[in-house]
């Protein structure tokens, strides 16, 4: 019944039915016990009659009675008036059906789509083509368009339909109050007839003595229809028979009636298969038991039953109990019923209830419809003229007929049984009952309007109810179904009467007709009732309307179905609560609504704890944690030890395979693996190598540094070639690093993981034990085949033996603060070699205790979390970048390979902060600390002209250990008598410069031993650039044995140096003016090399003055010679800001065959000590500093010339070749200085050396190099700029000869004897450059300012004023010149032009060789 | 004054919901939510007659036993929903009107910060001071 849908029509046509009562004597209630059903039961499934009756209205037309139903129920009776509100028993057993009629497991499921929700309804679902819905569409038009699914809830029928039958007869209406009593007696009563007449008075009295108010009766003269029941397993056939005949005569044969059962025996062996009709209404059966149960004590107090079938009632109790508690003992429980009776007795209950129909009830009703109908009509003339009349005479006021004892509230206004109006209701009431709707529905009518002319609003609102609904059933109405009557209806019972049952039951009929627009608008006070399950039925109901809708709201929908939740909750009805939470929880699911979906989340969640179905309640619990909640911190507190509690509760004891836990979040691809030990940076005066810690920070620019060093390394150990197989060492592995590949780790140095968690909540959490899972595969199992190497694993918490595999280091408390972020470091210990993979993380999870709450000790759960790691979305080929797809991460499974050296590195006296130059001496400590001897060990840095280990042949003899050499000085010096001539040295270049950035780190064997460890010294030099300088080395070692997995290792070092500012060297070289054949030493042209130091050093406290002690050059083809500045200032001191200019002479040299050997020469600054500037710390620094330079140059520079002005270019090249070649000059000086330092009341020498290239002649070079100036923007050129005109350049050119003044600095001269005044004067023309060059003198005076024509006016140059000549490279020329003077004064004698052009060239860039300096001559009059 | 003011994207989560008393926090994200359909079912019934120029307010969405709601779409459909109290019988249609407005200048303000992402959730300082204006002062 309840999985039907029937149409409205029938549901309605059930809702109202003939009543009838049924009264039974002992012995025949004992008959049917038999069965295990009293007689009503007995009944019940026969009740609806398959054959047509009959019926004549009151105007004697035959109307057909089709489908009728009738209801038997036993006469129930209790003393108390009935009551609005249902009695407790009543309540209980809606809440069985409702409870028991759950939605079927894994039925089809029904999807309804609206707008972008789907939702899911797992229950039996129909289309909207059934029959009902196509005849209701007639009338409701407004419905007809749309189509319709609809979710049946076949608890709301059930509940409906048991609502229906079990609510209280009314006053108003009599459409359940009894019509007929059917009194049952046993044949095998001694004397039926009596006991027929004993049941027949009881039947009286409960009518009439007005003890009893509950079962109403519809007309004072109730049908009685007397059965006499005979068992025919007790034999006496002809007894009943004869009894029957003696009741024919005294009832009349319409009146009476035997019925034979119990034909079979009860203890039938043949177990034959018998249909069970009562099992449908069995459980129903059994609910209403229980009521009557619940009344017992009423029933003895009548006593209608007497005490022996109430014992045989209370024995069945607890069966029944159980019967309706669990749906599966029912079916077990059907088969008791209806044990003896055969199929036979089956058509005899029939047949009897169709006789019953036929000849006894239907004629009574016929004859009181009649009876009615005359009475009316009869009476019509009369009382209408009456009524009218009194109304007029009372002016129209309101006059309550017979109205005794009536209140003054209109809803309780009460007629008496007998009156009038009432008749026509009870007429009604009949006529609808036998399905004469047109006649009932004018009944109803013609009621209405006297109830409310009488302002009786409860009864006017019931016969329009019933009008509206007769209307509604009368097939093929003349008149529209007539919806403002059942609105009026509606509001008159919620407003005027209260009378909430009633309304339910309307609104029960409209909500199944689903008239959807409306129910919802006119019922939402309804749901705030009394009753919790029907308000939460209709709440359902209603939320289902709403999804119905044309256009479907959903968010209603859902917010109703919350509601309705609610209200099952508080009914009791979890099942049904968890159902209507978990379909609104489709509508809310990740739509962003978190407090919502958090709230239903919880709810379902506790719902599904309390069905016993945890699994879910976690999964419910778990989305609430891990959703980015937005609650309090003391709601997510109670969430999450309910969340505990639950877990715990679903996990138990069994500890074998731990579940995952939700909390904390872990940031899978956070994940970092670092291989190796940890470190300690100090060690008493000793400074490790950082190397690589966790606690770095990855960064892309530096790894790529590290890379490129390490490849430098690589390819130094190779002969200079990087293998193909060449993969930078990652020590440390995250996200950013390549992790195609399985890393390679060392057995019996630890993995450490650092795993990131992140507690999402506002409520602190407490983890312990935590610890890594892993996954072991030992060596010689091939990784494909995973039967062939057992796995072993340490998932098992209990399992012994895995720390002789891989060591698992626990932390044994972690806690993490409020939505904190906190990274967590696992070790493990692979102790044997394999292949390892990191599986995941287990740990207890527990709230962090409070302060307040201890007793949260308890809720300790142990779970996991796997670590799962998506390697980098691949973007390579046009399937990757139309799916996606992630690359794999193997950084959580290494590969074990067997023990490798270690090395570690330890600094003795490094210094943090050092002058700009300075040199400083500091020891370097290499420890081999595995079992493994190393060798191969080399070292490249970014800053190779930092460091140096000293060359090989030129180390001097400092003391290896630390302790000694104190106050060494780092040079190596020599005695040297003071003003000796400047010693010269020449030194291979090959003995210091390295091939790259590579340094092999000399130490005695090339092996370290395992366990050994040697101590070198390490020269520093300050960087030339003030600031912090990042300064990184690269270790490089490998392994003595030959083949390992692992190459080399590597060890990092990154050290930070402060660099302050020393002393500024400014050096410049000029072409001595002084004529070479002036000169001691061979030709070539001297030049003279200034060079400026400066103190800039800034620092307050620090350093007191600079000494200069040396200074030296270097270089192929000069040499420097003594210094020529006074002897007044011979050591040369400089306190702060101070400067000083000192001035050498250099001289060219032949190369000396071996074109990169280098001379040195030095010139002694000190008196006593000369330092060696060839030999190591010195030459060392000297030549790593040279050589960064002009590596740099080449790099820096590129030539962006377009093609068309090559040619142009091409000659200027020429000539500034030759030029350049002229001025060429490739001297390179080194300072050497020692500065005094006071620190801590201690008097310090620091030494430091500087070095400047001179490479051109003019030019002045400084040691510092002009902060570099952030690049200018360059504008964007769309069209080549037009080629710049080539101008010659003539600075350069200008420097092509040298020309020289040779003439006596003062002249005596008559010039009273002679006025005439001649001088000779020389002008040596000397050519600097290696290219013939010719040389134009003009002689006369064209200056171009009139000031200097004023000057030089006075003298003239007489004899040739003008020379061609042409000068062979390097040739020394002399021209004789005369000067005129015509009196005595001072004169500038510096007023020849020269021009020289190289003669190749054609005349186009002649250019004047402009004397600057004034040659100054004094004539005087002698 | 308001006692709930909520700002709903065009996909109908939420931008922004800020109500007086938190304690009823939930109840009115349910109420907010609930509202929707039937800002939806306006929008929906407006938009096919009408066409180009819509009216923005949508007025009284429904009423519930302690509170009104209503609703206003801007023309990129993102709703506006304000939750005034039932008792508070002073406020006319007319203010309702130029609260919507209020607010829907100072959305508008919000979005041309070109540091919000749109979509994302509402975080200004400015426009939390919009919607406290118009909130019931507490107390």
């Amino acid at each position: 019944m309840a999985q039907c849908v029937q149409s409205v029509q029938e549901l309605v046509q059930d809702s109202f039915v003939p009543m009838v009562a049924v009264l039974c004597s002992e012995e025949a209630e004992r008959v049917t016990r038999k069965n295990n059903l009293n007689f009503a039961e007995l009944l019940r499934p026969f009740c609806r009659l398959t054959s047509e009756g009959h019926i004549r209205d009151p105007s004697n037309q035959v109307q057909l009675v089709k489908n009728l139903r009738i209801c038997v129920n036993n006469v129930v009776t209790s003393p108390n008036p009935a009551c609005a509100a249902f009695s407790p028993a009543q309540r209980r057993l809606l809440n069985e059906v409702v409870s028991s009629c759950q939605p079927q497991e894994g039925a089809a499921t029904n999807v309804i789509t609206a707008g972008d929700y789907d939702l899911n309804f797992s229950d039996h679902c129909v289309k909207a083509s059934v029959p009902w819905y196509s005849a209701w569409r007639q009338t409701l038009s407004e419905v007809s368009t749309s189509k319709h699914y609809t979710a049946t809830t076949p608890w709301f029928e059930a509940y409906r339909e048991n609502f229906l039958q079990t609510m209280a007869a009314s006053e108003h209406e009599f459409l359940n109050h009894y019509l007929a009593c059917l009194l049952v007696v046993s044949s095998t009563e001694t004397v039926p007839v009596e006991q027929f007449l004993k049941l027949s008075q009881e039947q009286h009295r409960i009518q009439h003595s007005g003890d009893y108010t509950n079962p109403k009766w519809f007309i004072p003269n109730t049908l009685k229809y007397y059965v006499l029941l005979h068992d025919m397993g007790e034999g006496g056939e002809q007894r009943a028979d004869a009894v029957y005949e003696d009741m024919k005569q005294r009832y009349g044969h319409q009146g009476c009636y035997l019925l034979k059962v119990n034909s079979r025996s009860s203890s039938a062996e043949d177990d034959e298969q018998m249909p069970d009709p009562w099992s449908q209404y069995l459980h129903r059966s059994n609910m209403q038991n229980q009521v009557s149960a619940a009344l017992i004590v009423g029933l003895i107090v009548c006593g209608v039953l007497s005490p022996g079938s109430l014992h045989a009632l209370s024995a069945e109790q607890p069966e029944l109990k159980k019967g309706g508690r669990d749906p599966e003992s029912l079916v077990g429980a059907a088969g008791s019923h209806g044990a003896c009776l055969t199929l036979n007795d089956h058509d005899h209950i029939r047949q009897f209830i169709q006789e019953f129909t036929f000849r006894g009830l239907l004629p009574h009703i016929e004859k009181n419809i009649r009876q009615l109908n005359d009475q009316l009509v009869s009476r019509k003339g009369l009382s209408r003229s009456l009524f009218t009349a009194t109304k007029k005479w009372f002016g129209g006021g309101k006059v309550p007929e017979k109205g005794v004892s009536e209140p003054k509230s209109t809803c309780g206004l009460l007629y008496p049984p007998e009156a009038p109006e009432l008749q026509i209701r009870k007429m009604a009431d009949l006529c609808f009952l036998v399905q004469h709707y047109e006649l009932a529905y004018s009944c109803y009518h013609t009621a209405k309007k006297d109830f409310l002319s009488d302002q009786a609003m409860l009864y006017a609102a019931g016969a329009l109810e019933m009008a509206a609904v007769s209307a509604f059933l009368q097939a093929g109405a003349p008149r529209p179904y007539p919806t403002h009557y059942m609105d009026t209806a509606i509001q008159t019972y919620r407003d005027d009467c209260g009378k909430s049952d009633l309304l339910c039951r309307i609104m029960d009929v409209f909500i199944t007709v689903k008239q959807s627009s409306f129910v919802p608008t006119s019922f939402i006070p309804l749901y705030v009732q009394d009753s919790d399950l029907r308000s939460a039925l209709l709440l359902e109901q209603a939320a289902h309307c709403f999804i119905n809708m044309r256009n479907p709201m959903v968010r209603k929908f859902a917010f109703h179905m919350i509601l309705a939740g609610h209200r099952f909750s508080k009914a009791g009805q979890r099942r049904h609560a968890l159902r209507c939470y978990c379909q609104a929880m489709q509508v809310y699911k990740q739509r962003g609504w978190s407090l919502a979906e958090d709230h239903i989340n919880f709810t379902i969640g506790r719902q599904s704890f309390t069905l016993s179905q945890p699994e879910n309640a976690v999964t419910a619990f778990r989305q609430i944690l891990t959703n980015d909640s937005r609650q309090t911190a003391t709601q997510q507190g109670a969430f999450l030890r309910e969340y505990l509690y639950v877990y715990k509760s679903v996990v138990g004891g069994n500890e074998d395979r731990l579940p995952q836990l939700p909390l904390p979040c872990i940031h899978s691809s956070a994940t970092r693996v670092y291989f190796g030990h940890e470190r300690r940076l100090a060690e008493g005066e000793k400074q490790a190598a950082t190397h690589v810690s966790l606690d770095q920070e990855y960064d892309q620019d530096l790894a790529a540094m590290w890379g490129h060093l390490e490849e430098q390394l690589v390819a130094a150990a190779n002969r200079g070639i990087v293998p193909a197989s060449f993969q930078p060492t990652q020590c440390c592995l995250n996200s950013q690093t390549d992790n195609l590949r399985r890393p390679l780790a060392v057995a019996e140095e630890p993995i450490i993981v650092e795993v990131t968690f992140r507690n999402p909540l506002k409520v602190p959490l407490a983890l312990s034990n935590l610890k890594l899972l892993w996954k072991f595969t030992a060596e010689g199992a091939s990784p494909s085949e995973e039967t062939a190497g057992e796995a072993i694993t340490n998932e098992e918490s209990l399992t012994e033996g895995t720390d002789t595999v891989v060591t698992t280091q626990i932390i044994l408390e972690f806690l993490m603060g409020p939505e904190e972020t906190k990274m967590a470091r696992l070790q493990l210990l692979p102790r044997r070699t394999g292949q390892l993979s990191i599986v995941g993380v287990v740990y207890n999870l527990a709230a962090a205790p409070c302060a307040e709450t201890q007793a949260v000790d308890f809720m300790l759960v142990r779970g996991r979390q796997d670590l799962k790691i998506q390697g980098p979305r691949l973007n390579q080929t046009k399937e990757d970048k139309m799916l996606v797809r992630h690359g794999l991460d193997r950084r959580l499974d290494p590969i074990i390979t067997p023990p490798m050296p270690l090395m570690e590195v330890f600094f003795l006296q490094f210094p943090t902060a050092l002058l700009c130059g300075e040199i400083r001496k500091a020891y370097v400590e290499f420890c081999n600390v595995s079992a493994v001897a190393l060798c191969g060990l080399r070292v490249a840095s970014t800053h190779p002209d930092f460091f140096t280990f000293g060359s090989q042949g030129t180390t001097p003899l400092t003391p290896v250990s630390p302790t000694s050499a104190e106050n060494c000085s780092a040079y190596k010096t020599v005695t040297r008598p003071p003003g000796s001539v400047a010693s010269e040295m020449l030194v291979s270049a090959g003995d210091f410069s390295q091939p790259s950035g590579v340094m092999d780190i000399p130490i005695d064997g090339g092996t370290l031993l395992p366990g050994e460890s040697t101590q070198l010294p390490l020269w520093l030099r300050g960087p030339d650039h003030e600031g912090v300088h990042e300064i990184n080395f690269l270790f490089y070692y490998q392994s003595t044995e030959k083949g390992t997995q692992i190459s080399h290792r590597v060890l990092r070092h990154t050290v930070f140096i402060c660099a302050s500012r020393s002393l500024s060297v400014q050096a410049s070289a000029c072409r001595s003016s002084v004529p070479p054949h002036h000169r001691l030493d061979d030709g070539g042209g001297g030049t003279l090399v200034f060079v400026d130091v400066e103190n800039i050093n800034t620092s307050e406290g620090g350093v007191r003055e600079f000494h200069i002690v040396q200074v030296s050059s270097s270089s192929q083809r000069w040499r420097l010679h003594r210094r020529i500045n006074p002897a007044s200032d011979r050591d040369c001191k400089l306190t702060s800001r101070e400067r000083a200019k000192l001035c050498f002479r250099a001289t060219r040299c032949r190369p000396p065959p071996g074109t990169h050997d280098f001379c040195y020469y030095s010139d002694g600054h000190v008196a006593s000590e000369g330092i060696i500037s060839s030999s190591t710390p010195c030459g060392d620094f000297f030549f790593r500093g040279c050589r960064s330079p002009e590596s740099h140059r080449v790099g820096g520079t590129a030539s962006r010339t377009s093609s068309s002005s090559r040619i142009q270019e091409g000659r200027a090249a020429d000539i500034s070749s030759i030029v350049k070649k002229c001025n060429e000059l490739d001297l390179h000086i080194i300072v050497i200085w020692k500065a005094y330092v006071v620190e801590d009341n201690k008097q310090l020498i620091l030494e430091g050396q500087l070095h400047v290239a001179l490479q051109t002649l003019g030019k002045e070079v400084t040691s510092l190099t002009p902060k570099e100036e952030a690049q200018e923007m360059v504008l964007l050129k769309f069209k080549p700029e037009a080629p710049a005109p080539v101008a010659p350049p003539s600075a350069e050119l200008s420097q092509l000869i040298k020309t020289n003044l040779h003439y006596p600095e003062t002249h005596s001269h008559p010039f009273v004897q002679e006025s005439l005044c001649v001088v000779p004067v020389t002008l040596t023309l000397s050519n600097c450059s290696s290219a013939p060059v010719d040389v134009l003198i003009d002689l006369r005076h064209k200056s171009p300012s009139p000031e200097s024509v004023e000057v030089h006016g006075s003298f003239t140059w007489v004899g040739r004023t003008q020379y061609k000549l042409q000068l062979e490279p390097q040739q020394v020329l002399c021209v004789t010149l005369r000067a005129c003077f015509l009196q005595a004064g001072v004169y500038n004698l510096n007023t020849p032009r020269v021009f020289a052009k190289p003669t190749q060239q054609a005349a186009v860039c002649e250019t004047s060789q402009q004397a600057a300096s004034p040659a100054l001559i004094i004539i005087n009059n002698a | 004054m308001a006692v709930c003011i909520a700002v709903i994207a065009k996909e109908n989560y939420p931008l922004y919901i800020r109500s007086l008393p938190t304690q009823n926090e939930l109840k009115f994200h349910y109420t907010v939510h609930t509202s929707l359909d039937v800002v939806e079912e306006k929008i929906s019934a407006v938009g096919k007659s009408v066409g180009d120029q819509r009216e923005l307010y949508l007025g009284l969405l429904y009423p519930t036993e302690d509170y009104k709601v209503y609703g206003y779409v801007t023309n990129s459909k993102v709703k506006f929903v304000i939750v005034v109290d039932s008792s508070n019988t002073s406020l006319r249609d007319n203010e309702i009107r130029s609260m919507f407005r209020k607010l829907h200048n100072s959305f508008t303000d919000v979005m041309c910060n070109p540091f919000h992402n749109p979509g994302d959730t509402i975080q200004s300082k400015t426009f939390d001071g919009i919607v406290s204006g118009m909130m019931v002062p507490p107390g």
